[in-house]
């Protein structure tokens, strides 16, 4: 993917999203992007992608029984689409910008409005571009934490 | 998904079978539920996810359970359909090619075993993704640099097993493999290479065995299950250079790769040089009712619109030059000097150093990502894509016949035409992506009846494809058709012989085994 046509510019929603999700509470290895400041776009044009967002190392353990916390899981287990920049970020943000709602919701963590049995019926029917989950993929005991962490609409 | 057993199973041997396997791993990796079904069906199908429905999954966490596995399997009579991580896109999933296998999914298998920087190369476990091997790398801060495919979130050696391909001077990713350990249908375990010496220091080193060669004949095959393997990856350069240009017209990717190929044959470019057209650019922009509002294909005076609205050219050249500064800059002239022979638009260039983050989109820098399956959200609803991908020679006289035919052939199906080629080496591989909503059944059948004419085409033609879905990989194994099918009837003598119950991954690539051989043909998309 080319610098000069970042994805900010492309999904049209430019500078207030780079900004919402660095301020997102995400941790960005590093935003100093010195190959922008070395022949990248001009001054004053859209900022390229933000640096690769690392997920949470986890210890597996015994995953049928998980004793590793909801907000790791989710960062280890969703992290793939659902960090910053993530595939499922993106489409979300545009979603959740569509129905009126600020750039930072795109982030999962972000949100109010998730109930823990929507994130494990979503997670395990699939929707829109995201596919079913297997039991591989997230186990239901790692699935219980992610939607409780997730699920802060109760 | 409601439960198909494989054939000749009865329910009450499937009962025993799946009892046998809970035994084998514990009964938590054990998956039977309709709902896990579901979850190992094809997403994509281009048709009912019933026809490749599997019969549950079973996931081993090591080389004894997996040895296990296939005991209980041969005993049972049960098929399995091995998987790495499941996540091949547009090419089944991790759905099996014949109903009721079982899928037997690596997932757990997530170590990385080894990883040396000195000399550049992992050993892995299936179940490590690109996202996975990347982390580890940039934790313990490794000159290593990968090579990603367009979907980060898959297996590593899955990938490179599928022939799967990068963008970096390692884009081959079949070709980084170097000693594989598999299990045999027989339950057997062997090292190809001179992995067959106990302690061997340089399995994963030396490319070749002592005596004939066995890697490859476990890609794309059924002939085992690859417990680990040894896979090299690229030191990390000094610099990088990225050289990006924008080709106006369709018709100029045939000077586009006779000005490429020789620049890539003679050590200018290293890398497998990606060349998407326009529509590659559009699909992360929104969705397709946004710019043509119509169920018919995007017309050409829309199209060239679009160029211009969007400021684009009809094809994205993105050349990148890995290696020291002064070597980098040297070629870049090379490359600049080979264009402008051709089109007066300066190349746009951008540095990268050693040090220099890379950002979350830097695929040619080895950054695994999944946004390229963004594109599934262009055509909406339940949106699904597939790749018609031929084989061509990577001439400009080649690429334009195959370009032309396919596009006749896709403009006459009303469908809109995305190509994009990859110069690997001497051949290009042609990825045309055929996007459908799988809510709109006459979507599904239109794309099906398109596919199985431009498969018919490319072969009349002499072009092969280099990968299929599970509901063509018949369709597509009966156009390799020299002498009679021998090499498929070659396959099928050495399945019998590695496999003689037929329980690994029948169907795979259309190679059948005698015990299953009556569902051939079946179950096609």
């Amino acid at each position: 993917m080319s610098r000069a046509k970042p994805l900010s510019q492309m999904l049209g929603l430019g500078l207030a999203l780079v900004a919402a999700l660095a301020a997102s509470g995400c941790k960005l290895v590093d935003t100093d992007n010195k190959a922008a400041a070395q022949g990248g776009p001009p001054a004053g044009g859209p900022p390229p992608p933000p640096p690769y967002q690392m997920r949470a190392k986890i210890e597996a353990g015994d995953r049928l029984h998980t004793s590793v916390t909801g907000a790791d899981l989710f960062s280890h287990r969703c992290g793939a689409c659902h960090l910053t920049w993530g595939m499922g970020t993106n489409l979300l943000t545009a979603q959740q910008v569509a129905a009126g709602k600020t750039p930072d919701k795109g982030l999962l963590a972000n949100r109010d409005d998730l109930t823990a049995d929507y994130v494990k019926s979503v997670v395990r029917m699939g929707k829109g571009a995201m596919p079913r989950q297997t039991r591989v993929d997230v186990t239901d005991s790692e699935l219980d934490k992610i939607a409780a962490y997730l699920g802060k609409g109760k | 998904m409601q439960l198909t057993l494989p054939p000749g199973l009865s329910p009450q041997a499937f009962d025993a079978a799946v009892k046998a396997l809970q035994g084998a791993v514990g009964a938590g990796w054990v998956m039977t539920t309709d709902e896990d079904r579901d979850a190992y069906a094809d997403i994509y199908a281009p048709g009912p996810e019933t026809l490749w429905g599997a019969s549950g999954a079973v996931a081993p966490q090591t080389v004894e359970e997996i040895q296990a596995i296939v005991r209980i399997a041969n005993e049972h009579k049960l098929p399995l359909w091995t998987v790495s991580r499941g996540k091949n896109l547009g090419y089944g999933t991790a759905a099996p090619r014949m109903p009721g296998c079982m899928v037997l999914d690596l997932g757990r298998m997530d170590k990385i075993i080894e990883l040396d920087p000195e000399l550049g190369y992992c050993v892995l476990e299936p179940g490590v993704g690109f996202i996975d091997l990347y982390e580890r790398i940039q934790q313990d801060k490794l000159p290593l640099m990968m090579s990603v495919p367009g979907n980060g979130w898959g297996s590593v050696l899955g990938n490179a097993l599928e022939h799967g391909i990068g963008y970096t001077p390692y884009g081959l990713n079949a070709k980084n493999l170097c000693g594989l350990e598999v299990v045999l249908g027989t339950g057997d375990l062997v090292r190809t290479g001179i992995g067959a010496m106990e302690k061997n220091q340089a399995w994963n080193l030396f490319p070749f065995g002592y005596g004939p060669t066995w890697d490859l004949m476990f890609s794309q095959s059924n002939f085992g299950i690859v417990t680990k393997a040894g896979m090299w990856l690229m030191p990390e350069p000094e610099t990088s250079l990225e050289l990006n240009l924008d080709i106006p017209k369709a018709e100029d990717i045939g000077w586009v790769v006779d000005t490429l190929t020789p620049l890539k044959l003679h050590g200018i470019i290293d890398q497998s040089i990606f060349i998407p057209s326009w529509l590659g650019k559009m699909v992360i922009l929104g969705q397709r009712q946004d710019f043509w509002d119509k169920p018919s294909a995007i017309p050409e005076w829309r199209v060239q619109e679009l160029l211009k609205e969007h400021k684009l050219g009809y094809w994205k050249v993105q050349i990148r030059l890995y290696g020291d500064e002064t070597v980098n800059k040297a070629k870049a002239e090379i490359v600049k000097a080979a264009f402008k022979k051709h089109i007066d638009t300066p190349m746009q260039e951008v540095w990268w150093r050693r040090g220099d983050p890379t950002n979350v989109m830097d695929l040619t820098l080895g950054v695994p990502s999944a946004v390229p399956l963004q594109m599934g959200n262009w055509v909406g609803g339940k949106a699904a894509h597939m790749g018609f991908s031929p084989v061509v020679p990577a001439t400009g006289k080649h690429v334009l016949d195959q370009m032309t035919r396919s596009r006749k052939i896709i403009d006459a199906h009303d469908v809109d035409f995305y190509a994009s080629f990859t110069i690997g080496g001497r051949f290009c591989n042609n990825v045309n992506m055929l996007m459908y909503d799988r809510d709109k059944p006459e979507q599904v059948e239109g794309i099906k009846k398109l596919f199985n004419a431009l498969i018919a085409d490319a072969a009349a033609n002499g072009y092969a494809e280099y990968r299929t879905h599970l509901g063509w990989m018949d369709a597509i194994s009966d156009t390799f058709n020299f002498n009679d099918h021998a090499l498929r009837r070659m396959n099928e003598k050495v399945k019998d012989v590695l496999d003689p119950n037929g329980i690994l991954s029948p169907g795979k690539q259309g190679i059948w085994p005698t015990a299953y051989a009556a569902q051939r043909g079946k179950n096609l998309a």
